[in-house]
């Protein structure tokens, strides 16, 4: 290109933004793994690691961050594919307001998602009352401050990343293709299950990795809308770095979760890769 | 249908803080039994909850300028040269965002401690940066990438300096992407909390690190004011966003085409 920068000028502008990442983010995850590789008097060892693979805790939290990972994440992509539906079968117009129903909880900041749960979830809340006014005083159930009020504010944090590709990907289909299903005379069951889900499949697995991306790494959720059994790594991470000072142990389990999120965006990227021809 | 239910899932916790907020008994209710801003007046007069929202949005201010300074050049730099590194480079500038905030801000902490750091604006304003830079950085890219490098090629020949190209000729085509760019980064700094919890202390406390202590400690009922606030800044943050792609949008299909 005529317009294009002399090569010595391109490094220039690029010197703030190198050095910007240099010292402010490989520096500190370098310096992350560094302090889960040495113990307290700066010695090389993999004390941090043998200890957590022999700590119940840990193993409990691990356990915890993948089944309320799991089940936020399967809860998210139901609703959230039900969503996706409706969603495109709008008219365009209407689907962008629809869709700022959607973005909204984007937007919103996750403390006061949470906080806001933390009403509607409680003994007194909005949930509780509606149960107990349909079905009587025994319905009463404990929706926060446990399992399923951690699930509940996570499904509400990752539906819009989930409805976003599956919405994505049903929009792309080819109507053509409904069209000649229903001159061959399927139901609209049929049409579904044969052509609908199998070809949003991709999308709806662009949802889902990254739900779980998401939803493993958490901090604010489980912190404020669980129990103390609720526990999920980045809680622990919190955990060993303040109450305990055991920084190597909270390094060690950090990169662990490092090392997780960068599977599963490695499956995500291959995913994408993967998206084949659309007929 | 199904879908409803969903619908009324995603956006009852974000909008139910804002009657909450007009109660008027000092209690957390809905519906509720006095409507009245005495939680607002009660937000506004505690040094503690407005001191920390100015903090905020100081910091959320240098945050979108500084990430505004430093992308600019390098979202210029790349979508101008021809680089087999390009690729590399830009991917690596998302970085941030596919790194769990937890292990960032454990790193941070420990880099920032070891410089005695922790506990300034300039610790956590660093450290915003490198949080928002990747959607600073996609906004200036995809506006880049709208303009018409015919118009540089035009203002070169005719002897313009490279300097003035890019004020006069680049930066008037993209200021849409600018203030989207600058908008997100001021919105996400302001509303991040886990990092802030790590940086700040007593002296340097933002708005949601004060939430979060308090939703955890002491469920005090400006919380409803506070967030009704907060979500009000996201929704004005997220118009301004969209009123601006969509003008942005008219203008790209209002270009003559060459």
């Amino acid at each position: 290109m005529i317009h294009a920068l002399a090569p010595r000028t391109v490094v220039l502008l690029l010197v703030p933004v190198l050095v910007l990442l240099l010292a402010m983010f490989a520096y500190p995850l370098g310096l992350v793994l560094w302090t889960s590789l040495h113990d307290a008097t700066g010695q090389w060892s993999f004390e941090a690691y043998a200890r957590l693979s022999s700590s119940t805790l840990f193993y409990r939290v691990l356990l915890n961050t993948l089944e309320i990972s799991g089940w936020s994440t399967l809860a998210s992509l139901v609703l959230g594919y039900v969503i996706a539906l409706h969603l495109a079968r709008l008219p365009p117009a209407r689907r962008t307001l629809y869709l700022v129903m959607v973005m909204l909880p984007f937007w919103t900041s996750i403390l006061v998602k949470s906080f806001a749960f933390s009403i509607v979830l409680g003994e007194q809340g909005l949930v509780n009352r509606g149960l107990v006014a349909a079905f009587g005083e025994a319905a009463r159930s404990e929706l926060i401050f446990n399992r399923t009020g951690v699930v509940l504010g996570m499904t509400n944090f990752l539906l819009p990343f989930v409805v976003l590709p599956v919405l994505a990907s049903l929009l792309a289909q080819n109507q053509s293709l409904y069209r000649v299903a229903q001159i061959m005379g399927a139901g609209p069951l049929r049409v579904f299950w044969s052509i609908t889900l199998p070809l949003s499949l991709p999308g709806a697995m662009a949802g889902a990795l990254m739900a779980l991306t998401l939803s493993t790494g958490m901090y604010i959720t489980p912190a404020l809308l669980g129990g103390r059994k609720e526990m999920m790594m980045a809680n622990l991470v919190d955990f060993y770095t303040r109450q305990t000072l055991d920084w190597a142990m909270a390094s060690a389990i950090a990169i662990l979760l490092l090392l997780m999120s960068a599977v599963l965006i490695a499956l995500m990227l291959k995913a994408r890769g993967q998206e084949g021809v659309t007929v | 249908m199904a879908a409803w239910a969903g619908y009324l899932f995603l956006v009852i916790p974000s909008l139910i803080v804002i009657p909450i907020s007009l109660n008027g008994t000092q209690e957390l209710q809905f519906p509720p039994q006095a409507l009245s801003l005495q939680l607002y007046a009660q937000f506004f007069t505690e040094r503690a909850w407005w001191g920390a929202a100015v903090q905020s949005a100081w910091v959320g201010a240098i945050t979108a300028a500084l990430s505004l300074l430093i992308a600019l050049p390098a979202a210029y730099a790349l979508s101008r040269t021809d680089w087999r590194l390009k690729r590399v480079l830009e991917v690596g500038f998302m970085s941030p965002m596919l790194v769990p905030v937890i292990v960032l801000g454990l790193g941070m902490y420990i880099h920032l401690s070891a410089l005695r750091m922790v506990d300034t604006t300039f610790g956590i304003v660093l450290a915003h940066v490198v949080l928002v830079l990747p959607y600073t950085f996609i906004s200036l890219m995809a506006g880049l990438r709208q303009t018409d490098p015919a118009l540089e090629t035009v203002a070169m020949l005719m002897g313009a300096s490279r300097l003035r190209i890019i004020v006069e000729v680049v930066l008037p085509q993209i200021y849409g992407p600018i203030l989207v760019g600058t908008l997100f980064a001021f919105l996400i700094s302001f509303d991040e909390v886990v990092v802030a919890y790590f940086l700040t202390g007593p002296a340097t406390q933002t708005l949601p690190v004060k939430m979060y202590s308090a939703i955890k400690w002491e469920v005090s009922p400006v919380l409803a004011a506070v967030s009704t606030l907060l979500t009000l800044l996201s929704l004005a943050t997220c118009l301004a966003i969209s009123a601006l792609q969509r003008r942005a949008e008219r203008a790209a299909r209002e270009r003559p085409t060459p």
